[in-house]
């Protein structure tokens, strides 16, 4: 088969937070950019998150996430130098560097000299008895659901797991009308930021650490789930259930980097439970193993909006800078981002993604 | 505890608790963020700077309770909703509450809503004092809500009370439930009162509808019979007429 | 059910269409996927799974887990949480590994 293959300076795939700060980085530094994304709008999941973002006033916190998302989406679409592709999926990365897009029913190939990977993360699934009974969500397809189409999926819900996505979420579902149940967590403590944890709280919902779901049941949809509480060990204790009555369940049991392409690629990966699970070895520049591609944001590891919007902007730089771009202000530039990045995971709360970072970071 | 359940013990209160001598000297922020995040609006938000800058972001804002006035501009800043402003000098028996709220409907000025304390539990009733909802605060209004004065370090959060079903005065829609506050948390003992502040009695049914359910809720909560009750005048006309019809003096047909 | 008001967000529908499930006429908006529609109208089992015969609907929302394959105008295994609604579309539920042209009635 004959295929028509475009060249292009520096691809990026994935227009979330770490794709448009890479592809907005590599643009104001002088270099031509496609960015690719599934989905026919930008701003990846941050288009769902109606609530104020934490991390530094500098860097938008305190605004909420989809005002991000349609600040970031404004700047890079009115930028003259990156060429924005939305409905376009990235199915394959060739051994020759050639990237096998499908638009609209369409294929083409590009062959970028430079490829920066941002695919973000898969939700997690879990394990118990009727798992797969319609009305059991991943918490963030609920929220596509409730914040980006607005439709309440049922009208009392239980959450699955006490991250700040569970909570958030959780908090999010309160605010659109619909009644959580409670909120479960197998671990003894509650994972999200306690201020998030504090304000469902107030607003009436029981967290139940130590606990996890047993079962979900009902006839073709869901009609209740049993939660039960587990021992020092992990280990359910007989005995303590209790059974909700609920017709929605969300599950918020952690995500998983979407690294298919760079796997396609031959990059080198580890697996890294710190970070979410199998994510690419890579340099400080965000460089992975195969020169001239890079990976950024949760498909890095899973972390959290700002890290992904530096780590995308420090791929998006050295990128340029190696096709010869932005040499003057680069070091400046880079220093700045690295300081900022540092500071965001230098905290206790960052003591896992820096612990993750030191398995998957390496000399090249 | 805040790690296992999400609601902070006494003593992470007593540690967020603004100095006695500055609560006794009327409103002041109190700043119910516990733990070291990375996170920091709240230092650019006061226009006082009595949130004190951080050299990292990781740390737990401190306060110069001795620069804040307890304006409460800061609260629609924070991403973790925990900032609040206490009143203790508010008036006698009540102190102000400023607290965050991002849910729907937004209380009225005047409302008596329930007061929620950390756990989510109803401590007492609350009247909406001030409701703050500008542009600049992107839909997170700032509620004052007054409150018992020993319930000041309890009350965060708030419950706009569905306003019931079973409807009491038909002209003016006013409920059971809003009668039976009246009576029980507002201490009104007369159809004069309650006519005052619910209109009811006030449309065109006159009372007819409404009074003597009232006067029975009144006789049922604090034992006062009918027939000692102050009952309100009636002034003509008697039933409802159309519009114009006394001024011009015409047939009913011919307004039509 | 569809949120009407919402404390954050005001959301901006498209032009209602129409479609139909399994037989039976239903309403949604144009830009909405058909997943939503869906739920819109209390529809949340998507289809029966090909080998326990079990009810199935939405996980990932977002084109991930392929939990949601249903027939659409007669083209089978198509995700509709990611699939945009258009006018007169006739979405089936799916038995099994979905068959290519299946008789409608
Ligand atoms: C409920 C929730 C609350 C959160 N709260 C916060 C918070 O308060 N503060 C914070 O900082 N962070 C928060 N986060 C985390 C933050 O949203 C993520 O860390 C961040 O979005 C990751 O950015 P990303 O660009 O790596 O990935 P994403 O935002 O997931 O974007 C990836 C993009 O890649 C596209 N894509 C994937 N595969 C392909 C392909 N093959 N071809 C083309 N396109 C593809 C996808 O369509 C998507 O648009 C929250 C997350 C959730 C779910
Ligand atoms: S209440 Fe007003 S003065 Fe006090 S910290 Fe907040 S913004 Fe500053
Ligand atoms: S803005 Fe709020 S959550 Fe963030 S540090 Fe300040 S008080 Fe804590
Ligand atoms: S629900 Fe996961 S692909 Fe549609």
């Amino acid at each position: 088969m004959k295929r028509e293959v475009r060249f292009a300076e520096i691809a990026v795939v994935g227009g979330g937070p770490a794709g448009l700060c890479a592809a907005l980085e590599a643009a104001r530094a002088g270099a031509r950019v496609v960015l690719l994304d599934r989905q026919d709008h930008l701003g990846g999941q941050l288009i769902k998150q109606t609530h104020r973002f934490f991390g530094s006033k500098s860097h938008r916190a305190s605004q909420r996430g989809f005002k991000i998302a349609e600040a970031l989406t404004r700047e890079v679409a009115s930028h003259p130098a990156v060429e924005v592709h939305t409905g376009a999926t990235v199915f394959g990365f060739y051994e020759d560097g050639v990237l096998g897009v499908e638009q609209k029913g369409r294929v083409f190939y590009l062959k970028p000299a430079r490829v920066i990977v941002a695919t973000g993360a898969a939700e997690r699934t879990l394990a118990f008895p009727n798992n797969d009974l319609p009305g059991i969500y991943g918490a963030g397809a609920v929220q596509t659901l409730v914040n980006v189409y607005g439709i309440l999926p049922g009208r009392r819900v239980l959450m699955v797991g006490a991250g700040n996505i569970g909570v958030i979420v959780s908090y999010q579902l309160l605010q659109a009308g619909m009644e959580v149940a409670a909120i479960v967590e197998a671990a003894p403590v509650i994972g999200a930021y306690w201020v998030h944890a504090a304000k469902v709280r107030r607003a009436g919902v029981p967290i139940y650490t130590s606990h996890t779901i047993k079962e979900a049941y009902g006839k073709r949809e869901v009609e209740g789930a049993v939660i039960w509480q587990l021992d020092g060990d992990g280990k359910p204790i007989p005995g303590t259930e209790k059974d909700l009555a609920v017709d929605t369940i969300c599950l918020s049991v952690g995500l998983s980097p979407l690294i298919e392409l760079l796997a396609q690629a031959g990059c080198r990966l580890a697996y890294v439970p710190e970070l979410g699970g199998h994510v690419p070895l890579r340099d400080e520049n965000l460089q992975t193993t195969v020169p001239g591609v890079y990976v950024a944001g949760d498909a890095a590891g899973v972390e959290e909006a700002s890290a992904a919007m530096m780590e995308g902007a420090l791929a998006g730089l050295h990128a340029a800078y190696s096709l010869g771009y932005g040499q003057q202000d680069y070091e400046a530039r880079r220093a700045a981002i690295r300081e900022q990045l540092e500071a965001l995971r230098s905290g206790p709360v960052g003591e896992k993604i820096r612990r993750g970072l030191s398995k998957a970071i390496i000399q090249l | 505890m805040l790690p296992v359940d999400g609601i902070p013990t006494p003593e992470d209160i007593m540690a967020k608790m603004p100095p006695p001598e500055r609560l006794a000297r009327g409103p002041v922020v109190m700043v119910e963020c516990f733990q070291q995040i990375p996170c920091d609006p709240c230092t650019h938000a006061c226009p006082r700077q009595a949130i004190l800058p951080m050299k990292d972001i990781n740390e737990i804002p401190r306060v110069d309770y001795e620069k804040c006035n307890g304006c409460g501009q800061c609260i629609s800043v924070c991403p973790g909703l925990a900032l609040f402003v206490v009143d203790l000098t508010y008036s006698e028996e009540e102190a102000l509450v400023k607290l965050p709220y991002e849910f729907l409907p937004l209380p009225a000025e005047g409302q008596v809503v329930a007061g929620l304390n950390r756990a989510g539990e109803e401590v007492c009733p609350a009247r909406v004092v001030k409701v703050v909802a500008t542009e600049k605060m992107d839909k997170t209004a700032v509620i004052w809500l007054a409150v018992p004065k020993n319930m000041a370090m309890e009350v965060r959060h708030l419950k706009v009370k569905p306003r019931g079903t079973t409807v009491i005065c038909r002209c003016e829609d006013v409920t059971l439930e809003e009668i039976e506050h009246l009576i029980k948390v507002e201490g009104v003992r007369t159809l004069e009162e309650i006519k005052r502040l619910k209109r009811c009695g006030m449309g065109p049914c006159q009372g007819r509808t409404c009074l003597p359910l009232i006067a029975r809720e009144i006789y049922r909560l604090c034992g006062t019979e009918p027939d000692s009750l102050a009952w309100p005048t009636y002034r003509p006309p008697v039933i409802p007429l159309k519009l114009g019809v006394l001024a011009g003096g015409g047939s009913d047909d011919a307004q039509a | 059910m569809r949120i009407e008001q919402h404390p954050i967000l005001e959301f901006r529908r498209g032009k209602k269409v129409k479609f139909i499930f399994d037989g039976k006429e239903y309403e949604g908006y144009e830009g909405e996927t058909i997943a939503a529609a869906l739920h819109a109208a209390g529809i949340r089992v998507m289809r029966e799974s090909p080998v326990l015969h079990r009810p199935r609907g939405l996980f990932c929302a977002i084109g991930n887990c392929s939990s949601c394959l249903m027939t659409v105008n007669g083209e089978p295994n198509v995700r509709i949480c990611t699939e945009k609604l258009r006018e007169g579309m006739v979405v089936n539920s799916q038995k099994g590994k979905g068959v290519l042209y299946e008789k409608r009635s």
